[in-house]
């Protein structure tokens, strides 16, 4: 079995509004899987249909051979969650958090918690009603990263960290896939989902709008080349697949669609190339591909 | 910037968003100064009738559970409210203030929308402030709303504004008083708790003051409720005592004052010791949880309830010589005969703390529905824990808590009653009356369940079943409330032992149908969403 996640027509209203509206992805096992969409798209709806938390009204989820809903506490034996909006017991410490969330989950490794504890310079001893929302965001990585699971669903885990901690996370989501967890994991944030994961999911008003490993994807967008040339290579505007010519500072900028990059790179020849540089598309220009058209880019802050 | 700044526009922002509650709060205690009225003018029409109650209220108990007796000689109606009643109107009044201002300042501040308004126009001292004047907008309300209401009772006016102006002035003590609470505390859990210890010692220190002298002793002028009480509003009334309140709430907003002056946004003066830095080995199970989160509660109530029974218990010597002259429908509330006296005054008490246990039931059951609000719910259930187990396990500590609850409230009735009747079989016959009201208070928190399960939204609904009850069941026969709504209630199904004798039909029946309700309860939670808020 190796598709781990396989979610199919999956639909859910709350009340008059639709969040879920037939979406359909896959996660294979070993993969780092990137959940992407603006905030409202369903990211958090459907990652707690997976958990068995919500009910689905229709279509299909199984996680790890699991119908979450039913099996719902075998299905959890072989993963660990994180909220993407953390609260926790105001009176534990953050410490008893993390141990009491890892014995449900049945056992930790301590070596491990103990290092997490240290690397996410988390101060265990304090209440956990003293915590900002970064720190409650540690503990609930701490005591998901510390259990041995088949499965990680961390749903925007980083939103409250810092860049320092955010680098940990990252060296952690890549130790635990080396440990053999795969990982779902949701996220607004272009540069993580680009820097972590294997596959991406684009999600909009609870539709899937794209899926694919992250080379497929960048296969049906655009690269950016900038050049300097000896004659005006204004001329190029005419060539098929050819966009947004335009002069900045004696370079000419325009976009190129991947298609006919060849045949690009021969018509340049023509006007005598003194530099060149060639940016491969980002995500985040996929992203705006689906959302900057006819609607604002709500929530997506491009990285930071 | 002026420390002061946008105090005016804070203040509206408060009032709207307590657009509905205040109001409810000021027509609810005003409506009821109003309905204690009209009630007793019908259950006692003549003097004669108002005479003997006023006698029944005449001993220690009666005096800790009214006011200092002003003009009970010869009683008239008014009066007769004033000194009976006042009491739960002032303590509203209180509660009114103290949740106000809990919720306008550090509410607000811990879960930090304090900061975000700080950040804009607006001075350090204005949150408190605005909190302050909307608490003054409050009591005015009261003052306004009370008197008028009483007025269109029937009673004279000028009586009725200087009561209501009674529960005005308790309230602005106690908004100051927990102003200053709240720059101390970092958390607003912690002040209510404190400002709540205060209005109740407050109401026992008026209580015993009253107790060792008619009219009020020095001891009771130590306590914000007797200068409320003090006015002798309806018999000989006077303003003066009211300026206590108003200058000793003047002297604790200007400490308020100070402290906001000198403190961080955010902390208090006293600073969080740090605790462990890893879970002791038992708390690995749902329950465990439950039960760490709810000790703190179980035994406050528990010490609360032993003490309320101690109290209740002590009075039972004196019980039959007092109340030997009472008027008859009292006689029958108690028990029908002066013979049985004792175990009558021993029932209605026990009831009055099984009400008091199946509060903390409710409250414990609501813990479910805020675990759920708050999404902490969420990633204990995506471990491996079942709903029906999570759910079964906080119910299994309120069951527990319930069972310890009513044999502490038993122990502390049993010793009090066998210390002061000599009578040491008192004390095992008050545990086991009590004991046998767990059936009937589980069924209360059953029923607590089932709309967790079924209708969350609903939840509130078991305070109207249980407290409606419990005024059926209590008051019913003098205030002549229709008394089949209150079957609703199970506390409504129990023997009042020791009068009454042990019933093992209504015991085993309860105990199923509470185990049926919770089942339906638990059945209903597996099959619905979560709903976070």
């Amino acid at each position: 079995m190796n598709t781990i996640v396989e979610v199919h027509d999956l639909t859910k209203t709350f009340g008059a509004t639709t969040a879920l509206d037939g979406l359909s992805f896959q996660v294979g096992r070993g993969e780092v899987a990137g959940f992407l969409g603006p905030n409202g798209a369903g990211k958090s709806t459907t990652i707690r249909i997976l958990l068995g938390l919500l009910r689905a009204d229709g279509g299909s989820a199984t996680v790890l051979g699991f119908d979450p809903w039913r099996d719902a506490v075998e299905l959890h034996r072989h993963l660990a969650y994180v909220p993407g909006e953390v609260n926790l017991w105001p009176s534990l410490t953050g410490g008893e958090a993390i141990d009491f969330l890892c014995r449900l989950r049945g056992g930790a490794d301590r070596a491990r918690r103990t290092e997490l504890v240290e690397r996410f310079e988390l101060d265990p001893r304090k209440k956990c009603r003293a915590y900002s929302k970064g720190n409650r965001q540690k503990v609930a990585l701490i005591s998901a990263l510390a259990s041995d699971v088949d499965l990680l669903v961390l749903d925007e885990p980083t939103s409250g960290l810092d860049p320092l901690m955010e680098r940990v996370f990252q060296d952690c989501v890549a130790e635990a896939t080396q440990r053999g967890s795969s990982v779902l994991l949701s996220s607004h944030i272009l540069a993580e989902v680009e820097k972590l994961c294997d596959t991406v999911t684009i999600i909009r008003d609870g539709r899937t709008v794209e899926s694919g490993s992250l080379a497929q994807l960048r296969h049906l967008t655009r690269s950016t080349i900038t050049v300097r040339t000896d004659l005006d290579a204004s001329g190029l505007a005419q060539v098929e697949g050819v966009h947004e010519l335009r002069n900045e500072h004696g370079h000419t900028v325009f976009e190129v669609d991947n298609g006919h990059l060849e045949e690009v790179v021969r018509r340049l020849a023509e006007y005598g190339v003194r530099s060149l540089e060639s940016a491969p598309p980002s995500l985040e220009e996929l992203f705006l591909r689906h959302y900057g058209s006819d609607r604002q880019v709500a929530g997506v802050g491009g990285g930071r | 910037m002026n420390a002061f700044a946008g105090t005016a526009f804070l203040v509206r922002f408060d009032l709207r968003r307590d657009r509905i509650r205040l109001p409810l709060w000021v027509i609810g205690i005003s409506a009821l100064a109003a309905y204690f009225v009209a009630a007793l003018r019908l259950a006692y029409p003549d003097t004669e009738d108002l005479r003997s109650v006023a006698g029944f209220a005449d001993n220690p108990a009666g005096v800790m559970m009214s006011g200092p007796g002003y003009g009970m000689d010869d009683p008239t109606l008014e009066a007769f409210v004033a000194n009976q009643y006042g009491l739960y109107l002032l303590v509203a009044a209180g509660f009114m203030n103290i949740l106000l201002v809990v919720r306008h300042t550090r509410g607000e501040e811990e879960n930090g929308r304090t900061e975000l308004v700080l950040a804009g126009q607006v001075g350090r001292r204005a949150p408190l402030t605005a909190a302050l004047v909307t608490a003054l907008v409050a009591n005015a309300a009261l003052v306004v709303a009370g008197g008028a209401a009483m007025t269109a009772a029937g009673v004279d006016a000028g009586g009725a504004v200087l009561f209501a102006a009674g529960f005005a002035a308790l309230g602005l003590f106690f908004a100051a008083l927990t102003a200053l609470v709240c720059q101390v505390c970092e958390h607003a859990r912690t002040a209510t708790g404190l400002a709540a210890a205060a209005l109740g010692t407050a109401f026992v220190v008026r209580g015993v003051g009253d107790v060792l002298e008619r009219h009020g002793s020095a001891v009771s002028w130590l306590s914000p409720i007797a200068w409320s009480q003090q006015t002798r509003a309806f018999v000989d009334p006077r303003w003066g005592p009211l300026a206590l309140s108003f200058g000793f709430a003047a002297v604790a907003a200007a400490a308020a004052y100070r402290v906001v002056d000198r403190r961080d946004l955010g902390a208090g003066l006293v600073p969080p010791r740090p605790g462990r830095d890893e879970a002791a080995p038992a708390l690995a199970t749902p329950f465990a949880l439950a039960l760490r989160l709810q000790r703190g509660s179980i035994a406050g109530w528990g010490t609360g309830l032993a003490l309320t029974g101690l109290f209740y218990g002590s009075l039972t010597g004196s019980i039959a010589e007092s109340f030997a002259n009472l008027p008859e429908d009292i006689l029958v509330l108690m028990g029908g005969s002066t013979a049985n006296l004792v175990d009558g005054f021993l029932g209605l008490t026990g009831y009055t703390m099984a009400f008091l246990a199946s509060c903390f039931a409710i409250l414990s059951v609501r813990r479910l529905r805020s675990e759920e609000q708050s999404g902490r719910i969420e990633p204990v259930l995506a471990t491996a824990t079942g709903r029906a187990g999570w759910m079964a396990a906080g119910l299994s500590v309120t069951a527990l808590g319930v069972v310890a609850l009513l044999a502490l409230a038993g122990l502390g009735t049993g010793l009090g009653a066998a210390a002061s009747t000599g009578e040491p079989i008192r004390v095992a016959a008050s545990v086991w009356a009590l004991l046998g009201y767990v059936p009937a208070v589980l069924g209360v928190a059953a029923i607590a369940a089932a709309l967790f399960g079924l209708v969350p939204r609903a939840f509130d609904l078991v305070w109207v079943l249980v407290v409606y009850g419990y005024l059926v069941g209590s008051f019913g026969p003098i205030l002549d409330l229709p008394g089949s709504a209150g079957a609703l209630s199970p506390l409504n199904h129990v023997r009042q032992m020791p009068l009454e004798p042990f019933a093992a039909g209504s015991f085993v029946a309860l105990v199923v149908l509470a185990a049926l309700v919770t089942a339906a309860g638990l059945a209903a939670f597996r099959r619905r969403d979560l709903r976070s808020a």
